[in-house]
């Protein structure tokens, strides 16, 4: 039963159809866009689609979560918070007393291993702090992770003093400046948790649950699922994601920025999800829709710098490309299409 | 043509997908009237009070206000032209005053701002005609449910009614409470109001009501006066025998020397149901009739765990168990359909193989997934055994008619492999085809040793299936009756109130 029409009503679809589009644009502008060179001395591969892909990291990661959180019918707004606090606290155990060690170098205070664990389990806490107060104290989600949104940063601060970490520690700065087979660090990354996220949630069950309980929470418990405990994992899976993109980000820095560091990130990952075709009301998702939606965000963002429009104007621009994809997905404009499509058929048939 | 006549609807008619929801219902209502909407749930009350205020578009059929055909397109445009609503569930604004509440929307302004003094007098006003003297403007949230309720009545009158829909107005109030409730009632009746009131309670429809207008299975039954009719025959014509009906059940032999299932030891949760004691041998099917809100539903979801038991003790095969979640009950192998199908049961979005899929699924864990050949022979052997209409199994259940969205959560319990199969009304609003194939299931899966619990309205087909039959009234098992030596007479008997011999 799969026709054509059933191709073009999927999301999945336009969102790749959108994303080859901008492409194009891109590409009759500026042949030299999808250029790739090989760099002998850094071992990596330069051009705007990887550092697309490189520079679209963060949001991927955090959207894999997030997918299934809006699946669940939920937002999580407090994943941008949650890249500070994993920025803030590595750089803690990194320079732990700048008033002892006041330059910043190629050392670590704390094991490295503290650096990476500590601040991907205080993340992971703090997403299973959203996923107790959504499922077991039933808090609506966007109010629910409004607290850690707004404390998320101001623990970041206090980690740090306030002040601005920097570091030179190469193990450090490699998470997201480093590159592994000719590819920048944080694709490799990327890729490992997208692979692993699928497998968890597509190997297992853990889908169709998510799914189901986003469909109808009342008759997924009566069928048997323990709802609170399936929305408790996905928020707590969403801040460790936020952990991982939050080293990604600092490193990438070599610092951390308690203020900056994740700012709009929230708004970005839902971006991302409803691009790739998941619908905000819950229910059905797609993960590799997903990544398609993180990368046409970063695209839109790099084809703006490319051309050199100035920065006041990036966001007006990327609002504009992006009201045009999600109208296109929208319901009542595929129905639109549909029936114009009708008539025209019909138009055809009587001219015939 | 009666000139005291208010509101005629004639022949009206409206198709949901699957069911003719209306087939030709006729509805006359007059001034100063209070006339009673009646039948079981599904027969069409509700859908006729929504065509009547413009929320469903009727098929077929008129309908004349005052002798002017009307057509309402939504319920904004029903007030307009006199026809108001109160309904079940109060839908007023909480921390809007009174005042507020009686006249949003409808402000009167003044010199481009509102008229606060000339509010706050007019609802003053409006409140004493039913004797309620209160500060109007308190917020809604200070008083009682009933306060609440006479202010919504109020509301709706005061935009010059001339017909008044009360659709259960009665079942949050006390009996005081219902009593101002009824005096409002007969005030607005000698103003000439015409009323119409559903509700659930008889007795009440005896008290209040000079004519009854009954539905089944979205068809007219019959219009009664009042004091022409008895309850036992109210009773009857609501719940009905369906005669073109006639099906070769045979009821499943019940073994004299069957293990013991279930045993219920006065179980109950508070303000719900109370002390329910019963026992149920393997392969026996035991049915529970009673009205819409006896507590027939209230026990099944106890026993399921959907609601915690909150007194008593319930023994499986002999061995006390503990069941608080869904989740204790399936891993004490019961199963359960639910009442409402689409709130309960059905997971809309997801395909029929998901939906037959997820009951095993939830059991074995979220680790063991099944894989997708498995959930694909699973689902064909289901749709096959029990006759589901699709073209596949990748549709989504929502798509479906309501006998095969029945027929799915079916087969998602059935895939589990129950001792105890609870199926509350499983039957309802769904064609007489699929009626008789899931009775023939039944009796079936009980043949095979299965304990079925069958809650169900209709009772022709609790006698047809039942071995025992429990009747509730008022969240209390009001009678117990052998299925094989029963009437539907000694069932309504029971129902209606009447002391009879009880056999066990």
């Amino acid at each position: 039963m799969k026709s054509k029409e059933s191709i073009f009503k999927n999301k999945l679809t336009w969102a790749v159809i959108a994303e080859l589009l901008i492409l194009a644009v891109a590409g009759i502008l500026e042949p030299g866009f999808f250029s790739i060179e090989y760099n002998q001395t850094t071992g990596m591969l330069y051009g705007s689609l990887i550092d697309i892909i490189n520079r679209s990291a963060e949001i991927t990661i955090i959207a894999m979560g997030m997918t299934m959180v809006i699946a669940l019918g939920g937002t999580d707004i407090s994943v941008g918070a949650l890249v500070a606090v994993a920025g803030a606290f590595a750089l803690k155990f990194l320079r732990w007393d700048v008033t002892l060690y006041p330059t910043p170098g190629d050392y670590t205070v704390y094991p490295f291993i503290l650096v990476i664990v500590v601040p991907l389990i205080i993340c992971t806490l703090m997403g299973l702090f959203n996923g107790v107060l959504i499922g077991k104290f039933k808090l609506q989600p966007i109010i629910a992770t409004l607290i850690l949104m707004v404390a998320g940063r101001g623990i970041a601060q206090i980690a740090t003093n306030g002040k601005q970490f920097t570091t030179g520690y190469t193990p450090y700065r490699f998470i997201g400046q480093g590159s592994l087979f000719a590819l920048p660090f944080p694709i490799i990354i990327t890729i490992v948790v997208c692979v692993c996220v699928m497998i968890f949630v597509r190997k297992t069950a853990f889908g169709t649950f998510v799914e189901s309980v986003g469909v109808n929470p009342n008759a997924s418990r009566v069928t048997g699922l323990k709802s609170d405990r399936i929305i408790m994992i996905v928020y707590t899976l969403t801040g460790f994601l936020s952990g991982i993109a939050g080293l990604i980000y600092s490193s990438r820095i070599s610092s951390c920025d308690s203020n900056n560091a994740g700012v709009n990130y929230e708004m970005d990952a839902i971006l991302a999800v409803v691009l790739g075709g998941t619908s905000m009301t819950g229910g059905k998702f797609s993960l590799t829709g997903t990544i398609v939606g993180s990368i046409i965000i970063r695209t839109i963002t790099t084809l703006v710098y490319y051309f050199g429009i100035t920065s006041e104007s990036i966001m007006a621009f990327k609002a504009a490309i992006i009201l045009v994809v999600i109208v296109i997905q929208s319901e009542p404009f595929g129905k639109w299409m549909a029936t114009r499509n009708a008539r025209k058929q019909k138009a055809g048939e009587l001219r015939g | 043509m009666d000139r005291d006549v208010i509101l005629t609807m004639r022949g009206i008619e409206i198709q949901f997908p699957g069911v003719k929801a209306l087939d030709g219902v006729d509805f006359t209502l007059r001034r100063g009237e209070v006339h009673a909407l009646l039948g079981e749930n599904g027969a069409g009350k509700s859908t006729l009070i929504k065509c009547l205020t413009g929320v469903n578009k009727m098929d077929a059929g008129k309908i004349e206000l005052e002798g002017k055909e009307i057509r309402p397109t939504d319920p904004k445009n029903a007030m307009d032209m006199g026809i108001s609503t109160v309904f079940q569930e109060i839908n007023l604004c909480d921390n809007l005053s009174v005042a507020e509440n009686i006249f949003i929307g409808r402000q009167p302004m003044k010199r481009g701002q509102i008229d606060w003094k000339e509010i706050n007098r007019r609802s003053n006003e409006l409140l004493e005609r039913f004797h309620v003297h209160i500060d109007v403007t308190r917020p809604l949230s200070q008083f009682s449910t009933a306060i609440q309720q006479m202010v919504s009545i109020a509301r709706a009158v005061d935009v010059d009614a001339k017909v008044l829909i009360l659709d259960e107005p009665t079942s949050s109030l006390d009996s005081d409470e219902v009593k101002k409730l009824f005096d409002v009632m007969r005030d607005l009746k000698a103003q000439g109001i015409g009323i119409i009131f559903i509700t659930h309670f008889l007795d009440q429809v005896f008290e209040m009501s000079d004519r009854m207008t009954v539905l089944r299975n979205g068809k007219l039954v019959g219009i009664y006066n009042a004091n022409e009719i008895t309850k036992l025959e109210l009773v009857s014509s609501m719940i009905g025998k369906d005669l073109d009906q006639i099906f070769d059940l045979k009821r499943a032999a019940q073994k004299e020397d069957a293990a013991m299932m279930l045993e219920a030891n006065h179980i109950g949760v508070p303000g719900k149901v109370e002390d329910i004691s019963f026992g149920q041998k393997k392969g026996e099917l035991l049915g529970f009739a009673g009205l819409l809100g006896s507590g027939r539903t209230e026990t099944a979801e106890m026993i399921f765990g959907v609601t915690k038991m909150a007194n008593g003790d319930l023994k499986i095969a002999g061995i006390p168990v503990k069941i608080g979640e869904p989740m204790d009950a399936i891993n004490h192998k019961i199963a359960f359909c639910p009442e409402d199908r689409k709130r309960d049961g059905i997971i809309g979005d997801l395909t029929i193989r998901e939906n037959i899929a997820l009951a095993l699924q939830a059991r074995r864990g979220m680790m063991k997934p099944m894989s997708r050949k498995e959930q694909d022979e699973l689902a064909d052997k289901y749709i096959k055994l029990l006759a589901i209409a699709t073209p596949d199994a990748e549709k989504k259940i929502k798509e479906l008619s309501g006998g095969n969205q029945q027929k799915v959560i079916l087969a998602r319990w059935m895939a589990t492999d129950p001792d105890l199969l609870i199926l509350d009304e499983p039957t309802r609003g769904i064609d007489v085809g699929a009626k008789a194939e899931i009775q023939r299931l039944m009796l079936q899966m009980c043949e095979e040793g299965m304990s079925i619990i069958f809650i169900s309205s209709e009772l022709d087909e609790i006698i047809r299936c039942s071995n025992r039959i429990i009747v509730m009234r008022d969240g209390k098992k009001a009678g117990e009756l052998n299925g094989e030596n029963c009437t539907q007479a000694d069932i309504m008997r029971i129902i209606a109130g009447e002391k009879v011999g009880e056999t066990a």
